[in-house]
């Protein structure tokens, strides 16, 4: 690392802990980041403004009654897919009808989203990522994933619900295919996903979930079965 | 549990989770407005939208993250509603000003006045970063960016900063 390259890490993010072995031999590199560090301090004096006292406004009663109850969570994988299409689409569209304010704020919202953030990773390939990216975005210590997952073109470790989590792709037989574990998103039932352009679905595994999204026209059931004797969960 | 005690338990998991969180809904609105009136019917707002679907967050721990999404949506929202333009620094209302005011340290004046300034595209991401604490991979994901995209806005950001001040 040359000063920089230095320099631009520690002004994006002054947290940046890299680079140890340049910043010890560089007393200009040491004083630049003491001047970002003050100057961060002087950010942060000036955004924390005075805050005026909480007005909470008038909340409407809400039935708890009208909350859905959903389906106890099935250990059986072919018990998931097989209803899947089934009760879920009801539940789905329940909850639509009575939460007609919660338009985002679902986890199968966010994971739709989500996929609209993200296009460039929705591209076929025939390149598969490295063993050094997968392992560092599926780390041993989150799951372990066998070779008969599929061909895995895109990893990038992404924020789902506030957590981290491996968001990868694969090559689907009619294009790109979105899967995205997720260890500590424990759900009680399946549930589909319905894009504009996706479909696809949320799974419970064991004590988290795992989404599969694909173009609409993507067979999903084989790849759902393949991927889910791909993964375990490093409990 | 009867549905007088479910009722009860929501508004006080609603209560504590606002209650922490409040400070940070406001000062986030507060700086992608640059309007403490907007911040303030911005909160009003995304407050109601949350308790209207508290039941969908899962987790507690998550709640940040989640009532800072629904700030920015609502934040969002609000603009697409008034048709406003830009701010004109030179021309400001009573309560954008009063973003400005409140500071008698001299230095702190003129960063704010600095931050005040900057490109929305460059002052978001300084201030969930500064002042949320988040990564610059939460940001990128709460934006709709890459992360390359973020680190370089966080960079012209400072520049932009340190240049103001060194004026």
């Amino acid at each position: 690392m040359n000063c920089e390259e230095y320099r631009e890490a520690i002004t994006a993010d002054p947290s940046y802990d890299g680079g140890a072995a340049h910043l010890s031999d560089c007393a200009a590199c040491q004083a630049y980041r003491r001047e970002v560090l003050a100057l961060d301090k002087t950010i942060a004096g000036a955004l924390a403004i005075e805050v005026p006292p909480l007005k909470m406004p008038a909340l409407p009663e809400i039935e708890t009654d009208t909350v859905i109850a959903l389906r106890p969570r099935s250990r059986s994988v072919s018990t998931w897919l097989a209803v899947a299409a089934t009760v879920t689409i009801a539940a789905v569209v329940g909850f639509r009808m009575l939460a007609t304010d919660v338009v985002y704020e679902s986890l199968e919202e966010e994971i739709l989203a989500h996929l609209d953030h993200e296009p460039a990773a929705l591209v076929v390939s025939d390149k598969p990522v490295s063993d050094r990216r997968l392992n560092r975005v599926v780390p041993a210590s989150i799951a372990t994933l066998g070779h008969g997952a599929g061909l895995i073109t895109y990893a990038q470790t992404c924020v789902i619900n506030g957590k981290d989590i491996p968001h990868l792709v694969i090559q689907g037989e009619r294009g790109p295919v979105t899967v995205l574990l997720m260890p500590d998103e424990k759900i009680d039932a399946a549930a589909d996903l319905n894009g504009e352009h996706t479909r696809g679905v949320l799974l419970p595994v064991g004590e988290g979930s795992i989404a599969i999204i694909g173009n609409r026209e993507e067979s999903i059931a084989p790849i759902t079965s393949s991927i889910l004797k791909s993964v375990a969960w490093e409990t | 549990m009867s549905s007088t005690t479910d009722a009860a338990a929501r508004r006080t998991r609603f209560d504590d989770l606002v209650g922490g969180y409040y400070a940070d809904m406001f000062r986030y609105a507060a700086w992608l407005s640059r309007d403490r009136a907007v911040a303030e019917d911005v909160v009003q707002e995304a407050l109601l939208r949350a308790w209207k679907s508290l039941d969908s967050l899962r987790d507690d721990a998550a709640a940040k993250h989640w009532l800072l999404t629904i700030v920015r949506r609502e934040n969002a929202r609000y603009f697409e509603r008034k048709r406003l333009e830009t701010v004109d620094f030179d021309n400001l209302t009573g309560a954008q000003s009063a973003l400005l005011a409140e500071e008698p340290d001299h230095q702190a004046e003129h960063m704010r006045e600095a931050i005040f300034e900057l490109e929305d595209d460059y002052r978001e991401p300084l201030v969930l970063q500064v002042l949320m604490g988040y990564s610059t991979n939460e940001i990128a994901e709460l934006m709709g960016l890459k992360q390359g995209a973020v680190l370089t806005r966080l960079h012209r950001a400072r520049h932009k900063l340190k240049e103001s001040m060194d004026k």
